[in-house]
């Protein structure tokens, strides 16, 4: 069957990068499954509890780069408990032990400990990547272990996580002698930084190419940080409630303008408007501008900015922008493919008139051809917006849209918003990710159900009328992944009609719907390959305690997903697994 | 105007109702939902569980002012979280979760940090007229007249601290937001009073002030 020798089919496998293609490539025969799996170097595990660390190191020997992935998405918003589970440690453990060449690892919504840490820095001689993306459990204790340890370090990249700041000398650790360093992301710890350590750590890192400082980083030192790194392409800036004097301001802006090469701009909480000012020089080279923790900025020194932004391809922003400000944003930004709004009065304490609407939707789908990706928060939409959006943009990949007040109907027709969304799950055939909200029925789901044919993760909130609902999206999306569920009327008749079909998704997750405890532990019976998962954070948690009646008991949260390793260990009591 | 704090505070207790299916009625075959009036405290037994879809916009109608009638006549809608309802008039009570913010960004979001500095003794100031808020540390000035210095400072314009001392000769108001959501004029009660109750502070045009609502000044007129 194979008419090239081992080495060569390797090589060829090489040139394929993407996972879908290389899982493909092992299913062709036994021998190139052989093959591929010896020579894999990148795995993703998009659920860490799907199969174990053994299994993994058993199967892929040369492996380099690991990406994992822990709690369901909506663990984001508060609805996952925190001792749910998804430790790396058995993986690093299992990693070390097995003596594998680790160089990267990517973590989300995991938890790491400093123990992990430990483990990680001294287990893997050539370890290169640490990226922890919303992620806890951990202290700068150890980030100075991995700074400290890890001698080939190039990335160390941190974003959104929670780390308990014990405000030592972690950026002390970085021995002389590190100066491979590409990538540092501290944004997201909470307390002071050495400075002194920072600068000097950047001052010989020659090959620094992104640097993204915390609120601690006070103006001057950002000046003398860029200063030494005018190499720079993506910079997140720190804190700056006060205007700076003159002088400070001149320096910044002579630093500034000598980072010729900088492309992305982040961090900009509490900013002063003049401090944004100060990168008017370079704004016409941005390609990414994440101005979205940036509240005090008033709407139009935004827009002011956003104007020299010629070449903006992705925009992260808050909706204090106004529909105003997103016009501007569309006759400017002509090559913008990613836009984020996110709210700015998360608790309606003010009267808001400047979050935006439908209004400013529309013109960006009018202004920005190439736009493939949005996630918009509203106050309002209509299904003409919506209709007029899928006409001008036809090539979404990602389309998220939340209406900030759960069941809003169109508000000049007052009716659901069925054929809004149907109009665009129509028009973008390539559509792979969508939220939906406002007022639908089950209407929207059999639009989704008929046209959606690429989509692979749906998120579902306050929607439906009945289980058809849920039903149509789960026989008509053949490519669904993952999808997510809350506070919708769906119940056991949509979630046992096809349990095959769970076969072909990495997880379901269901909370405050209809699904009864019977009903689970029915698909549970059918479905061995399935952990179900029910999350109670009640007094009594005894589930199995109780005596048959309680089978009709609605399930507070279910999380399902495929795997082949059985129900885990390590779940919490309040998690039981059926 | 009663504000909906001091409507539940009459009220010992609430009724809800609970939907449930009633086991008896199922054995028939009848699956007749009956409603069940119990008996409960406001507050933990009525999770956002028992909201169902149209559960939502009832809790959203209560919330926002209905609510005083329906505490009233002891009826609450199911979801209402009464326990939730804080001092400040214009809350509504929050749905977990919602809107899809992750948790870090709302931790991390401008107006959260400084609701967290409010105890330290920061307060925004906002000032008619100008673009950007400031803050500043009510705790490091000893008395109206130092706080009357240190806001000509912040905005670099020296009609405020006139505005304090001289009351109704100049241009501008301060005017300050207390613990119970009232705006008041800066300058009346004692300081202590004052600093232990400011929660942000407000530089209003004299013109703009007439009708925004002050609370009237204190007893000694």
């Amino acid at each position: 069957m194979n008419y090239f020798p081992d080495e060569v089919i390797e090589h060829i496998f090489d040139f394929i990068a993407s996972h879908k293609d290389r899982n493909s490539i092992s299913l062709v025969s036994k021998s190139w499954h052989k093959i591929e799996r010896c020579s894999r170097k990148k795995v993703f595990i998009g659920n860490c509890y799907a199969i174990n660390p053994e299994r993994l190191i058993e199967r892929f020997p040369s492996l380099r780069s690991l990406t994992l992935k822990g709690k369901p998405h909506f663990a984001d918003f508060n609805l996952v408990p925190h001792e749910w589970g998804g430790f790396v440690h058995p993986w690093i453990d299992a990693l070390a032990k097995a003596r594998v060449g680790l160089e990267e690892l990517r973590l989300k919504r995991m938890v790491v400990s400093d123990e992990s840490l430990e483990l990680l820095s001294r287990s893997f001689a050539s370890f290169k990547s640490l990226v922890l993306v919303s992620c806890e459990g951990f202290t700068t204790d150890g980030l100075a272990s991995i700074a400290a340890n890890c001698r080939h370090l190039r990335e160390l990249d941190l974003q959104e996580n929670e780390i308990e700041d014990h405000r030592g000398q972690w950026l002390n650790c970085f021995p002389e002698t590190s100066t491979a360093l590409t990538s540092l992301n501290f944004s997201c710890l909470k307390g002071e930084t050495n400075l002194a350590a920072l600068e000097r750590l950047v001052a010989r890192s020659p090959n620094l190419e992104s640097l993204k400082v915390n609120r601690a980083v006070p103006l001057d030192a950002l000046t003398r940080l860029m200063s030494c790194a005018p190499q720079l392409v993506d910079l997140g800036v720190g804190s700056y409630e006060n205007e700076p004097d003159q002088e400070s301001f001149v320096k910044l802006m002579d630093a500034i303008k000598k980072c010729t090469e900088l492309r992305s701009l982040s961090g900009f909480s509490e900013v002063a408007p003049l401090c944004l000012t100060a990168f008017y020089p370079i704004c016409e080279n941005l390609t990414s501008l994440n101005l979205s923790y940036a509240a005090e900025i008033q709407g139009n020194h935004l827009v002011r900015f956003i104007q020299f932004c010629k070449r903006l391809q992705r925009l992260w922003i808050l909706d204090s922008i106004g529909d105003k400000g997103l016009e501007v944003v569309a006759s400017t930004c002509k090559e913008l493919q990613e836009l984020r709004v996110f709210p700015s009065d998360l608790h309606d304490e003010e009267d808001n008139d400047t979050a935006v609407t439908e209004i400013g939707l529309v013109a960006i789908s009018a202004g920005c051809p190439k736009l493939h990706s949005i996630l918009y928060f509203c106050k309002q939409m209509t299904n003409a917006a919506l209709i007029t959006v899928a006409k001008n943009c036809p090539n979404f990949i990602r389309f998220r849209l939340c209406i900030l007040e759960p069941n809003k109907p169109d508000h000049t027709t007052s009716q659901s918003l069925d054929e809004g969304f149907g109009a665009i799950v129509q028009a973008c055939k390539g559509l792979r990710r969508l939220s939906v909200s406002g007022l639908l029925t089950d209407k929207v789901f059999l639009y989704i159900g008929m046209y959606a044919e690429q989509l692979e993760m749906l998120s579902i909130a306050f929607a439906g009328d009945t289980d058809k609902g849920m039903l149509y999206v789960l026989n008509g999306c053949k490519k669904m992944r993952k999808l997510e569920i809350r506070d919708s009327p769906f119940g056991n008749a949509a979630l046992l009609a096809d349990v095959d079909k769970y076969r072909t998704m990495r997880s379901l997750w269901m909370s405050s719907c209809e699904v009864t405890l019977g009903g689970c532990k029915r698909l549970a019976r059918n479905a061995p390959w399935l952990n179900v998962e029910i999350i109670n954070e009640n007094e009594n948690n005894d589930l199995m305690e109780r005596n048959e009646e309680d089978e009709r008991e609605k399930v507070d949260r279910l999380y399902l997903y495929r795997t082949v390793v059985g129900a885990r260990k390590d779940a919490p009591p309040c998690v039981t697994i059926l | 105007m009663t504000t909906i704090r001091e409507v539940c505070v009459k009220i010992n207790f609430s009724y809800f109702i609970n939907n449930k299916k009633s086991k008896e009625m199922e054995k028939d075959g009848l699956e007749l939902e009956i409603t069940e009036l119990r008996l409960g405290l406001p507050g933990r037994d009525v999770t956002e569980k028992m909201m169902k879809k149209r559960g939502f916009t009832e809790m959203i109608m209560a919330s926002s002012g209905s609510n005083s009638e329906q505490c009233e006549n002891g009826l609450v809608s199911s979801g209402v979280d009464v326990e939730k309802v804080n001092d400040s008039p214009a809350a509504k009570t929050q749905v977990v979760g919602w809107p899809p913010v992750c948790s870090y960004r709302r931790k991390n979001s401008c107006k959260e940090m400084l609701s967290t500095k409010v105890g330290l003794g920061y307060v925004k100031v906002s000032m008619d007229g100008v673009p950007y808020l400031r803050k500043m540390d009510l705790g490091s000035s000893q008395g109206y007249d130092d706080l009357a210095f240190a806001l000509d400072k912040l905005f670099g314009f020296h009609g405020i601290g006139v505005a304090l001392k001289d009351g109704d000769n100049c241009e501008y108001v301060t005017i300050y937001e207390d613990k119970d959501g009232d705006w008041m004029l800066a300058g009346d009660v004692p300081w202590g009073m004052f600093t232990e109750s400011c929660k942000r502070l407000r530089i209003m045009k004299r013109s703009d002030a007439t009708g925004f609502g002050l609370q009237p000044r204190g007893v000694d007129e």
